[in-house]
């Protein structure tokens, strides 16, 4: 790079020099780099719950407990989940927020970048934390990442520090994270965005962004209240969910659905953001109906905050309610239809390039649809009398989970990789992954669905032989599954060490975050932020996003070739 | 639809500790919400609400407390005027007599704590009390810890020269109390005939 | 899925039109295969409703297989018809969004999703008639009997007891206790439902039925088993260590089997009922590293009859 473009006060910036990797190792309060290492550690903690998942799918696959003992099994599933929601899916997703939405909105950076920095640092904190219950005598919780009482505070040792007492400390930790993390991106998405940018010019991402952190303040504080009272029972024998002392088990089971319920949309709201963004990229085309699939986000999140009761139709809730909380949870299909719809008029008549970031959408969309159907089943009282609490919901929300959300993440990975670390991922590696993880997802969650009809419950170490043989079927899709990340780590380690140079724009796509060159300098657009004068996704229109666009794509592009 | 003006993301970088503080307390409301919810659904659905011995809460002492924290929301108002018109000394004053009238709740409160017949153990009825008092009791204590901050922060030269967000923030979140407290006092002292 | 732009979109040829509609007619039928399929999946029938259940299953398959074979249908025809061709740089014709569409495609699934619901409601005040579910408190004062008409008392009342890890059933007008659940054919039965520990699920697969049984509370249930048969009764609910071998075995027998086996059961002594957590609990207790804490296991409880839960069952 030459010296000119360094002190330039036009834009674009200069991309920064080689600075030293350790700076993801300490309190930086860069949303770049605290984006990266969310990302980084999410992954890191996604190893071992899948590995956690490996062993269950290992003891699951003959019908007796012959692989681990009962006591190890419950401790593995409960920690499987906890893991993978916890520590795996909600960082990961706010490390995408932390690096999209400044850069989506042309903000410098997060409104609060050191509170941001110790939201992020309260993850390995926590993760240690639940790690280290592993290794305390009894070991760790076992009563499902619900821990519904009054299995949770049995304490079989009567030890103070036990598993499940950690486990709760971990939890109101990741909550307190959490909050942190959504007043940070809701301050930044309200107040920080560029010149021009009003709310119908915002990137879809930066809707559902906003939409799912406002479910976070909604519902977290709900399940923080409830895990207190949990907490105090386990610990310091008060009874507000103890029978004998006059407290409800039930009682927990509404302050921990009217967070837990909400928080699946929490996680997939982020993904249909991703999937608006990247089906107009790879199919040439604007998205269909943005404005619509905006205002279903919202939609949603207010039908998601009054469903919670579907979780437990069967603990005795009365029939009016029953009925209610059913049809609530239906009417959730018809703004999730509307942005389904919009997808599919989206890539309709497009220019389709089947790239890997592209083949994740397209497959976590067949996924998520398919789950959509299963998840309109369960909505249904009589079906959900029958098949609650069995495998079906276990296949409907991995589908949701890992076949939608999951592939999703996946694809906004390698979409946006040559973004922030200035290098291109490799495309074979990607189909190979995109390849198994789809096959893999698929043998392993749809076997589910005829076990949870046939009537073998969730949660069992051991089961009747008639089972076995999708089980058998499930395992090796698990194990399919565990073999499809190593081409992932292999393609994101080697690409980002020494994979090709990428441009400020490698798939030609519109969006304030492609004006800035890969990766970006700390501050995004410093003082220069452009001025947006278009809607999104102009593909085809020939409409500039921003003003003044062509002159800072030539300087970018000059950049990239005198570098 | 369009075309409204965004904010100016350039030059010096504006302050969002406000926006981010109100956003915060809305989201802890959530928490009292979930408590408050708690204890009427156990109490409607308890068959025997009271612990053996106890006949109910004594409510004039809590009450006096009340008018306390109650008009210790009008004094910090009064402080962020005298603040408003640059009258330092007199906000200073407001702003004491305010943390003097918290303090005094928190005593009264621990006075009434201390005479109660029933603990933290004693049922459904002793845990929500406990809970709930003690949740709020704490944040009554983290307003007067905040108010100390920015009664030291006044003495800072120059510092509240152009008005302070931490005051309106502090301000902010004692009302909060308030409100949460009246709310309080109505369900638990109260409402006590079930 | 017709073209949504209205300016350039060239006529659909009689051709294309026959094709889509004929693709319609075998998505249909794709449907209505899977809807029959669908009665497939599940256990035999055992209990009034279960063909209510199951109705409403099938009906959910067949309306689901449609909406997911038109969307897959469309994914496909894209990808295979709307691929850029090699080096071809240039963006499609920009559609951004057609309004008419967008009302259709929210009212088509508000239509689907609330006769569903509609269809579903029906289905679940027959069974409330069937069966009402809700729960009444322990120490309520009068026993209730859940608020069914007079004439339809139930012939039979059994008293299920759960706790970790056991069933335990109790006939009070014989005066019998068992660990394997008996029911009269074609008789309604109402089931008194009560945990001595935590949360478990009274769930009999078969029967299409569960119930969440929670410590505290005593919950009335009733059913009418119609198929003979030997059935599993499942714990529904993690209750913690041996939650998945705390099974039961439910024998559907004629009235006059039932009467037998009641009487039989009735002068036998008492003896210790089926608990395999008891007897894993005991093989555990000798190893030397047996794996993370339990909470052990209440005794088996003392029965006339403890039955079998290790013979071949119809689902």
């Amino acid at each position: 790079m030459t010296p000119e473009f360094m002190t330039s006060a036009t834009f674009p910036a200069s991309p920064p020099e080689n600075r030293s990797w350790t700076r993801y190792f300490g309190f930086n309060t860069d949303a770049k780099v605290i984006g990266i290492q969310y990302i980084v550690t999410a992954f890191f903690f996604f190893l071992i719950g899948g590995l956690l998942a490996m062993i269950i799918r290992g003891e699951l696959i003959t019908p007796a407990a012959d692989l681990v003992d009962r006591t190890v099994y419950n401790g593995i599933y409960t920690m499987h989940g906890t893991i993978m929601l916890f520590l795996f899916i909600f960082p990961v997703l706010n490390g995408l927020n932390n690096l999209l939405i400044p850069t989506m909105i042309g903000a410098p950076d997060m409104a609060f970048p050191r509170l941001n920095a110790v939201a992020f640092w309260l993850v390995p904190i926590f993760g240690s934390l639940l790690i280290a219950s592993f290794f305390v005598p009894g070991g760790p919780a076992y009563s499902g990442w619900w821990s519904y009482p009054p299995v949770s505070i049995q304490n079989p040792l009567g030890h103070f520090v036990n598993g499940q007492g950690l486990w709760l400390t971990a939890v109101a930790l990741s909550g307190v994270s959490s909050i942190m993390g959504a007043v940070n991106f809701v301050t930044t998405i309200l107040r920080m965005r560029a010149p021009g940018m009003g709310f119908f010019r915002m990137p879809v991402f930066c809707w559902t962004a906003l939409a799912a952190q406002s479910l976070q303040l909604i519902g977290l504080p709900a399940l923080t209240g409830g895990a207190v009272m949990l907490l105090m029972d386990l610990s310091f024998g008060t009874s507000f969910y103890q029978a004998e002392g006059g407290g409800d088990p039930v009682l927990y089971q509404h302050f921990f659905w009217f967070y837990s319920h909400p928080a699946v949309y929490v996680i997939i709201l982020p993904v249909f953001g991703i999937f608006s963004e990247l089906f107009p990229v790879y199919s040439r085309k604007p998205l269909f109906g943005y404005v619509y699939v905006s205002l279903a986000s919202f939609i949603i999140v207010g039908l998601g905050l009054i469903v919670w009761v579907h979780h437990f139709f069967t603990s005795g809730v009365p029939q009016w309610m029953r009925n209610l909380f059913m049809v609530n949870t239906m009417l959730i299909s018809v703004p999730t239809g509307v942005k389904v719809f919009a997808w599919l008029g989206t890539i309709w008549r497009g220019k389709l390039r089947l790239t890997t970031p592209m083949l994740f959408c397209l497959g976590g969309l067949f996924n998520f649809v398919f789950a959509g159907i299963t998840g309109v089943m369960l909505a249904t009282v009589p079906v959900d009398i029958h098949v609650s609490n069995t495998y079906f919901v276990v296949g409907h929300f991995h589908y949701v989970i890992y076949g939608a959300a999951v592939m999703g993440i996946f694809a906004a990975i390698y979409h946006w990789f040559p973004k922030f670390t200035g290098r291109m991922p490799y495309e074979g590696l990607g189909k190979l992954h995109f390849l198994l993880t789809f096959v893999g997802a698929n043998l392993n969650f749809l076997p589910m669905h005829p076990l949870g009809l046939m009537g073998m419950p969730r949660r069992v170490s051991s089961y009747d032989p008639e089972f076995a043989f999708w089980n058998v079927l499930a395992s090796l899709g698990a194990f399919l599954l565990g073999v499809s990340i190593i081409p992932f780590l292999l393609n994101m380690v080697s690409a980002w060490v020494r994979g090709p140079k990428a441009p400020h724009n490698p798939w030609n796509a519109i969006g304030l975050e492609w004006l800035l060159p890969s990766p970006p300098p700390e501050d995004n657009f410093g003082e220069h932020v452009p001025t947006v004068i278009s809607r999104p996704y102009g593909y085809g229109t020939g409409e500039p996003l921003v003003e003044n666009q062509a002159e800072i794509e030539r300087q970018l592009t000059l950049q990239e070739a005198s570098a | 639809m369009t075309a409204t003006t965004g904010q100016p993301a350039t030059g010096e970088h504006p302050n969002h500790n406000l926006t981010g503080f109100i956003i915060f307390l809305c989201s802890e409301s959530v928490i009292f919400l979930a408590f408050f919810s708690g204890f009427a659904l156990l109490k409607t659905s308890a068959l025997n609400w009271l612990p053996a011995g106890v006949d109910g809460l004594e409510w004039r002492m809590p009450l006096i407390n009340t008018v306390v924290l109650v008009s210790s929301s009008g004094t910090i108002w009064l402080a962020e005027r005298c603040m408003a018109k640059g009258n330092l000394p007199g906000f200073r004053a407001f702003w004491l007599l305010t943390m003097a009238l918290g303090a005094y709740f928190l005593y009264g409160q621990a006075v009434e704590w201390g005479g109660l017949q029933f603990g933290f153990t004693s049922g459904v009825f002793g845990g929500t009390f406990y809970l709930l008092t003690g949740f709020h009791g704490l944040h009554v204590a983290t307003g007067v810890f905040l108010m100390g901050l920015m009664l030291v922060k006044s003495f800072i030269p120059q510092n509240y020269a152009g008005g302070e967000q931490g005051v309106q923030a502090t301000s902010l979140f004692w009302h909060f109390v308030d409100v949460i407290w009246i709310i309080l006092f109505v369900l638990i002292y109260v409402w006590q005939r079930s | 899925m017709s073209n949504p732009s209205g300016r350039s979109r060239p006529p659909i040829s009689s051709v294309g039109l026959v094709a889509l509609l004929g693709w319609i007619g075998l998505l249909i039928a794709l449907s209505w295969w899977m809807a029959q399929q669908a009665y497939r999946w599940l256990p035999v029938q055992a209990s009034t409703a279960a063909p209510l259940v199951d109705g409403l299953f099938s009906f959910e398959t067949g309306i689901g297989t449609f909406v997911f074979g038109a969307v897959v249908s469309v994914m496909v025809w894209v990808v295979v018809m709307h691929r850029a061709e090699k080096y071809d740089e240039t963006d499609a014709e920009p559609i951004e969004g057609n309004t008419r569409l967008e009302v259709v495609w929210t009212a088509i699934p508000f239509v689907l999703v609330m006769a569903i619901a509609v269809y579903a409601i029906q289905v679940n005040t027959r069974l409330g008639v069937l069966g009402p579910m809700e729960h009444i408190h322990l120490a309520n004062p009068v026993e209730e009997q859940g608020g069914y008409p007079a004439d339809r008392l139930p012939a039979e009342q059994v008293e299920v007891i759960a706790r970790q890890w056991s069933w335990e059933f109790r006939y009070p007008d014989a005066n019998v206790s068992t660990t394997e659940l008996h029911l009269p054919v074609d008789q309604p039965v109402t089931f008194r439902l009560v945990s001595e520990d935590v949360l478990h699920g009274f769930y009999i697969p078969a029967f299409r039925l569960k119930q969440d049984v929670i410590p505290g509370r005593a919950i009335n249930f009733n059913l009418t088993p119609t198929r003979e048969g030997r059935y599993r009764l499942r714990d529904s609910q993690f209750s913690g260590t041996w939650f998945a071998a705390n099974q039961a075995d439910v024998v559907v027998e004629s009235q006059e089997e039932y009467q037998a086996w009641l009487q039989h059961a009735a002068h036998q002594p008492l003896q210790p009922g089926l608990s395999d957590a008891v007897g894993e609990y005991g093989t555990r207790k000798q190893l030397k590293n047996p794996g993370w804490a339990t909470v052990p296991p209440a005794p088996p409880p003392q029965v006339n009859v403890p039955g079998s839960n290790t013979l071949p069952h119809d689902a």
